[in-house]
């Protein structure tokens, strides 16, 4: 979910500016009664059905509705996000729903325009009458609404992109962002000795920030770091690959913050023009992660390319909470105007995870659903086994959120995104991570994320 | 300022990408010297060709055979457009040709953002199994696609001008530049030599959008609007001469790929083929008044 890009050519502006980031997630509740999901290990046969706590029992009740605010533009688009997170919720209301009440999902996509997403959050709230946000993945969302969303009392569940989805007291993201996802992927890549690090990303709003972290960690290990930027989408990739190649030098690393198209661009410049070896490494943040991307490099890239992976691997678990995510993913987002187009991946898993966790918040709720107790659940989710991510997660009432801040690595492995490496804690080195940590400490490993 | 040896890879790189722009260039030039219409479409024309061959490939079908398919699309699509639309619009303005040739263009971006939409994250290519393979020179790797695409550029530039010396065709269009008027009165069945200008044209669309799809990206945007590089090249050349068409597409390549490693310039390298289409003729407007109307020029 990094950046994407415009490319623009003469006659017609296409510009497209273009997003990116990168999303995290773990997390679950301490609660681990109500949906099926939440986090549960083993590896009995999991049916989507399981998602409800009344299998074929559709719910009809008074709807509770919720909303979502995504990217969806050339380049960029971040709906399967929301899309998944509607399959689960269409599970849900296939079999019990919410105390009977089924979940109606309204979600509005922006093409990156403050304008538009300011008048997105205001539909959502006036007009669809939204009692809570789940699921928003925007490149500037965050930073147009965050205000908004402290006014009307609303504690967003998201997947986070702009920096106040993780500086601001009511965003709290599954994923670590396209930062600190490139803190691990830099992390790892300094793990394995190299002497250079290029660090390339999406050149869109925000990139200073995003680089802050890998600057820091390179500084701290001493290691020489150069910062790249493309206009997205990527329409000179051999040129960029050629240049990340030279600056890298044949013991450097080089580590993608962009998109799955054009990371995928990127590499598959490389590999067409034979300069894979020329580097010790490649290295990406989440959004590589997918088996997509695996299928479509081959096995050259097997154990040469390293992608820090913010969720569960799921090609290497065969946990209950994984089962029950492919099962919806196949039963409800395979097809219709919300298919999950990316299938299998670190989006579509956020998007599960940002569903499991309202659900679970939702399910605790006695009395009335009002803005005030869905928001108030929201923001009380405490320790919650999401069964997707190294820790439990926790919104609670902090100047930041950072609740995913430990992670994977993985590698292509024969059309498959395999484990390199478990759940390792981003280093404190970005003084991001070590402000949140001071405040809200080191959550628990979640026991159910691998089965 | 980067070092020789980081300049080189980039030298490679500007020699495949200018001869592929020079075999778009040359077919630019030699349908306007045969019709009169600057043919803006080939950039789309070539890119849902390409991607037509990608969907093919995807469905099972040989790749050499989808290649086949996309050279009889663009070039059966170019022929029906310069067949419907080149006697409508023969007594017009060049511009008012150029112009139309922009529908065709709208018609077909619109056709592949519907089939193939880029939403939602999908992501295509073309490979060749040509990618990944090559020689080194020095510390430069050097693929045979690469070598393909500059091959091509000068194969067609070398036997487009022999075409048009040493065949009754080729002379006929030649006569055509000239005066088309004359050229009917002469009994040149024009028609003719106009349908094969137009064929031609678009089965160099099909080439360059394979190869392009290659070298820089299966995106139907991308390769729509490459275009401008040829036609940079193709104005360079004042759309006359087809060795200066190819002279001028190598350095556009050039150009626009050796100021990628410079970091001060990297982010003007699309620039490059606009650049020097503006200061060219900018330089020939100085000497000479510059007409867009092939028969008053």
């Amino acid at each position: 979910m990094y950046g994407r890009v415009a490319h623009a050519r003469p006659f017609v502006a296409l510009i497209a500016a273009v997003g990116i980031a990168t999303l995290v997630g773990c997390g679950s509740s301490g609660n681990p009664t109500s949906t099926s999901s939440g986090g549960s290990t083993g590896t009995g046969a999991v049916k989507s059905s399981d998602c409800g706590t009344k299998p074929g029992v559709k719910a009809t009740g008074t709807p509770i509705n919720l909303g979502a605010i995504v990217t969806d533009q050339t380049g960029t688009s971040f709906a399967d996000i929301a899309y998944m997170a509607d399959a689960y919720f269409t599970c849900v209301n296939a079999n019990g729903g919410i105390n009977g009440h089924p979940i109606k999902y309204y979600i509005e996509t922006e093409q990156t325009q403050p304008a538009q997403i300011a008048g997105d959050a205001n539909q959502l709230v006036q007009t669809d009458q939204v009692l809570g946000i789940v699921g928003n993945t925007s490149i500037i969302e965050c930073s147009v609404d965050s205000s908004y969303w402290q006014q009307h009392g609303f504690y967003i569940i998201d997947s986070g992109i702009a920096p106040e989805c993780y500086s601001t007291s009511n965003s709290a993201a599954v994923n670590m962002g396209p930062r600190y996802s490139s803190d691990g992927a830099v992390q790892y890549a300094i793990s394995q000795h190299v002497s250079k690090i290029v660090f390339d990303q999406a050149n869109v709003p925000g990139t200073q920030h995003i680089a802050a972290g890998p600057n820091a960690l390179a500084a701290a290990a001493h290691i020489p770091i150069v910062d790249l930027a493309e206009t997205p989408p990527v329409t000179s990739a051999n040129s960029v690959a050629i240049k990340e190649v030279n600056d890298a030098g044949p013991n450097g690393a080089v580590i993608l913050n962009f998109t799955p198209p054009d990371a995928l661009t990127i590499l598959q410049a490389a590999q067409k023009l034979g300069i894979v070896d020329h580097v010790k490494m490649w290295g990406c943040s989440t959004p590589c992660n997918t088996d997509f991307l695996a299928q479509s490099l081959g096995a050259q890239w097997n154990s040469k390319l390293f992608v820090n992976a913010e969720l569960t691997p799921p090609d290497s678990t065969n946990s209950k909470t994984m089962q029950l995510y492919n099962a919806i993913l196949k039963d409800y987002g395979s097809s219709g105007p919300h298919k999950v187009a990316g299938g299998v991946g670190s989006f579509s898993q956020m998007g599960f995870t940002e569903a499991e966790i309202a659900v679970h918040a939702l399910e605790g709720i006695k009395g009335a659903y009002t803005v005030a107790s869905v928001n108030a659940a929201f923001k009380g989710v405490t320790n919650f086994d999401t069964g997707m991510l190294c820790q439990k997660w926790t919104y609670g009432g902090y100047s930041s959120h950072l609740p995913n801040n430990m992670d994977y690595t993985v590698t292509p492995n024969n059309g498959k995104m395999t484990t390199a490496q478990g759940c390792t804690q981003i280093s404190s080195v970005d003084p991001d991570i070590a402000a949140y940590r001071q405040e809200a400490g080191v959550a628990p490993l979640d026991p159910t994320a691998n089965g | 300022m980067p070092s020789w040896q980081n300049f080189q890879p980039f030298i490679v790189t500007g020699l495949a990408l200018g001869g592929v722009y020079a075999l778009s260039g040359v077919g630019l030039v030699v349908l306007y010297q045969a019709t009169g219409v600057v043919y803006l479409a080939l950039g789309a024309v070539g890119a849902m060709g390409a991607l037509i061959s990608y969907s093919l490939i995807a469905a099972g079908v040989a790749p050499w055979l989808t290649w086949l398919v996309c050279l009889l699309f663009s070039g059966a699509v170019t022929l029906a457009y310069g067949m419907i639309f080149g006697p409508l619009l023969a007594k017009r303005e060049p511009l008012v040709k150029a112009t139309a040739t922009l529908g065709l263009l709208l018609v077909l971006f619109g056709v592949m953002d519907l089939l193939w939409t880029t939403s939602s994250g999908k992501v295509r290519s073309l490979t060749f199994p040509t990618d990944g393979h090559g020689f080194s020179l020095g510390n430069v790797n050097i693929t045979w696609t690469q070598v393909i695409g500059l091959a091509v550029g000068i194969a067609i530039t070398i036997g487009t001008a022999a075409f048009l010396r040493f065949t009754k065709l080729g002379t006929a269009m030649r006569a055509m530049a000239n005066d088309r008027e004359i050229t009917a009165t002469l009994g040149v069945p024009v028609r003719r030599v106009e349908a094969a200008a137009w064929l031609g044209c678009g089965i160099l669309a099909g080439i360059a959008g394979l190869l392009l799809a290659d070298m820089v990206a299966l995106d139907a945007t991308t390769l729509t609007f490459l275009v401008i590089s040829s036609l940079a090249a193709a104005l360079i050349a004042r759309l006359r001469s087809i060795v200066l068409t190819f002279v001028a597409a190598i350095v556009v390549g050039l150009v626009q790929n050796m100021l990628v490693p410079i970091p001060a310039l990297t982010s003007y390298s699309n620039m490059a083929p606009f650049v020097l289409a503006a200061v060219a003729l900018l330089l020939i407007s100085r000497r000479r008044v510059i007409t867009l109307s092939r028969e008053e020029a």
